[in-house]
């Protein structure tokens, strides 16, 4: 009975909180981005905002019990986001027909109508796979499934885990949030170079509501969780990548999925991290919140063309939801990034300071760089935060 | 300026370490960033690759990573993480193969190039359940069965806490099953890139053979109800006639308890 009662929690933490929380903000996304994979990313990263939000307040303004506070007001947000969501559910459903597609229409195939009407762009819509590209689908996740069965399977050593996968369980046991040195087991002040990483207390948070020791959370129920989730980003890579022909993109991914699995050429790689240390907030850097910087970058770029029209007008940027929903999802994902890791919130500056300057080339408009200066707040936050708890 | 030239390309043949990967993906950028049409993608999977691997071996970039973060010659590698280098060469390899198919003009050349990708991609790299730190999983927790069951005879009574001294091998996991278990020195003493000193790691793990009395004398200073010492260990005596007692035996291990401690306190 507990068995099934943990299996229905993370259910419900990791997969229907966050896609609840999806569909109350996707009217950020434009109409064929609105599909369930890309409304999970939107869902998964507002409720790690709110995670990092309420923990990392939680851990630096209560001296006793942090994390139950945390928990709580976490709860209470989530859930109040939640019935938002389901309310929005049911006022699409009310005048969608009550179809399916009224909550996701990026799903939409394109009709014959579509084929015939000269505005409407058919690369846009979801494609009918021929049979070569449903046989590389399923090798594909065939190959998923296997990555996913090992991670269970088979155990990797990593030293880190003595720090990291230790703070989890310490807050999930001892209701603390990174104010007990987890190699010893004495108290200790805040440990800033890793405290603002607050993924350790997310999974530590995922642990407790689902009364699953923290220790098997990470090493067993987050690449579970995650390694669908990093292909999930790489598949939208390759929906733009291969936006005319999309029957592409399951042979692309059979290609990364392979370079995952055989990435191991050295201790040091994005593929290495992936599979042998999934849980860890670097991990989560290197292969989740890069890529989706990219796959952001990507996106605007596809639109640049149009976007370079638009914003010949004066205030069109912000006005047009194309335009500016790129920014707020990079917004998101910079926030995730610190909470992964503190280096996250620096080289993913990087990686979007490097990638502004190639989206500034092709809009070719200085505008671009208010959206990014925008989307970069959350980094200069948590840097203003770090600093001050590491000076005081 | 050479010397530091020649510590970043070090460091990035360590990175690919089998060298047909970072082949691969060099081969990629370059096909990239002359074959490609689409200019966004010409530039960030073609030029921006070869732009960041420039930068990684410009000293530099190097001598400004190191100043500004503290481990700066330890992480350096992960300048390279900016690189997409999956989707870099993933989208050239399918552009290939579809430009083969194209020229061929035959379905079947689109499944043997695809093959052939995929055995390249795995012959010339190494599978990760193959690596070293990889086995099979004793338990759900990933961690040794032993430590477990060491743990399960000195774990407390719910509410309190005993201190216990683990061989350096097995110190890593203590802590991952309980944390009402604590310990006079952890991983911190294993790590090969910090020197602390810890007093019952000088007498426990440095020497070739034990000295007891030194041994207990510390484990007293520090506080532990515990010591969980390897049967192949070397020891001059028998740290029974220093007031401990076998409380149990896993594996090779024979747990220790301090009998002068108040059990209760």
């Amino acid at each position: 009975m507990q068995f099934v009662l943990s299996l229905l929690s993370l259910l419900l933490w990791l997969y229907i909180v966050p896609i609840l929380a999806g569909i109350l903000f996707n009217f950020i996304l434009p109409r064929d981005k609105r599909t369930v994979g890309i409304t999970f990313i939107l869902g998964f990263l507002v409720s790690m905002a709110v995670f990092e939000i309420v923990s990392i307040g939680a851990m630096t303004m209560v001296t006793f019990s942090a994390f139950t506070y945390c928990r709580r007001i976490y709860i209470a947000v989530m859930l109040l986001l939640d019935v938002l969501g389901v309310l929005r559910c049911v006022q699409l459903f009310k005048r969608g027909d009550n179809r399916f597609q009224c909550l996701f229409p990026g799903e939409v195939h394109a009709s014959a109508r579509d084929f015939m009407n000269p505005r409407a762009d058919t690369a846009m819509f979801r494609p009918d796979y021929p049979v070569s590209s449903l046989v590389m689908w399923g090798l594909f996740f065939a190959v998923i499934v296997f990555q996913m069965v090992m991670s269970v399977v088979m155990a990797s050593f990593d030293g880190d885990d003595a720090y990291y996968v230790v703070q989890s369980l310490q807050a999930q046991q001892v209701d603390v949030m990174n104010t007990i040195n987890p190699y010893l087991g004495i108290s200790t002040s805040l440990d800033i170079r890793h405290a603002l990483a607050v993924i350790t207390m997310w999974i530590a948070f995922i642990a407790r509501v689902s009364g699953i020791h923290a220790t098997i959370v990470n090493h067993v129920v987050m690449p579970i969780f995650l390694i669908p989730l990093v292909y999930l980003v790489y598949v939208e890579i390759g929906r733009i990548l291969f936006r005319k022909r999309q029957a592409l993109i399951p042979m692309f991914m059979l290609i990364i999925s392979f370079l995952m699995m055989f990435g191991n050429v050295s201790i040091y790689t994005p593929a290495t991290f992936f599979l042998m240390r999934t849980w860890q907030g670097k991990a989560m850097v290197a292969n989740l919140v890069f890529p989706m910087i990219f796959w952001i970058f990507l996106w605007m770029m596809e639109n640049a063309a149009a976007l370079r029209e638009r914003l010949k007008s004066p205030a069109s940027l912000f006005t047009r939801r194309e335009e500016w929903c790129g920014f707020v999802m990079l917004a998101l994902v910079n926030m995730f990034s610190g909470m992964c890791s503190s280096m996250g919130v620096i080289f993913g500056s990087g990686l979007i300071a490097l990638l502004t300057l190639v989206l500034l080339f092709i809009s070719r408009n200085l505008r671009v760089l208010a959206g990014t200066f925008l989307c970069i707040i959350p980094n200069i936050i948590y840097l203003g935060v770090y600093f001050s708890i590491f000076s005081s | 300026m050479f010397g530091i030239f020649m510590e970043c390309w070090v460091s990035l043949k360590l990175y690919f370490g089998n060298p047909l990967h970072g082949i691969l993906l060099l081969l990629s950028a370059i096909y990239l960033a002359i074959a490609e049409k689409d200019l966004k993608k010409r530039i960030i999977l073609g030029f921006l690759p070869l732009v960041v691997m420039a930068g990684f071996l410009f000293p530099v970039t190097k001598i400004v990573y190191v100043a500004v973060f503290d481990e700066g010659s330890d992480t350096y590698y992960r300048l390279l993480w900016l690189i997409p280098s999956y989707v870099v060469t993933g989208y050239a390899l399918v552009k290939l193969i579809v430009t083969l198919e194209n020229l061929m003009k035959k379905t079947f050349v689109l499944w043997i190039c695809l093959a052939a990708s995929l055995i390249l991609i795995a012959a010339g790299g190494s599978l990760v359940y193959c690596n070293r730190y990889m086995s099979v999983a004793e338990n759900a927790y990933h961690i040794p069965q032993n430590v477990i069951d060491i743990c399960d005879i000195i774990s407390p009574q719910k509410g309190s806490r005993v201190r216990a001294a683990f061989p350096s091998e097995l110190v890593h996991f203590v802590r991952q099953y309980d944390t009402d278990i604590m310990m006079p020195y952890g991983r911190e003493m294993i790590a090969t890139q910090w020197d602390y000193y810890n007093p019952v790691y000088e007498v426990m793990e440095k020497p070739d053979e034990i000295k007891a009395s030194d041994l207990t004398a510390a484990l007293r200073e520090s506080g532990c109800d515990y010591v969980i010492l390897s049967s192949d260990r070397l020891i001059d005596e028998d740290i029974t006639s220093y007031g401990y007692e076998i409380v149990g035996s896993v594996d090779k291990y024979n747990i220790y308890q301090d009998t002068t401690v108040d059990k209760e306190g």
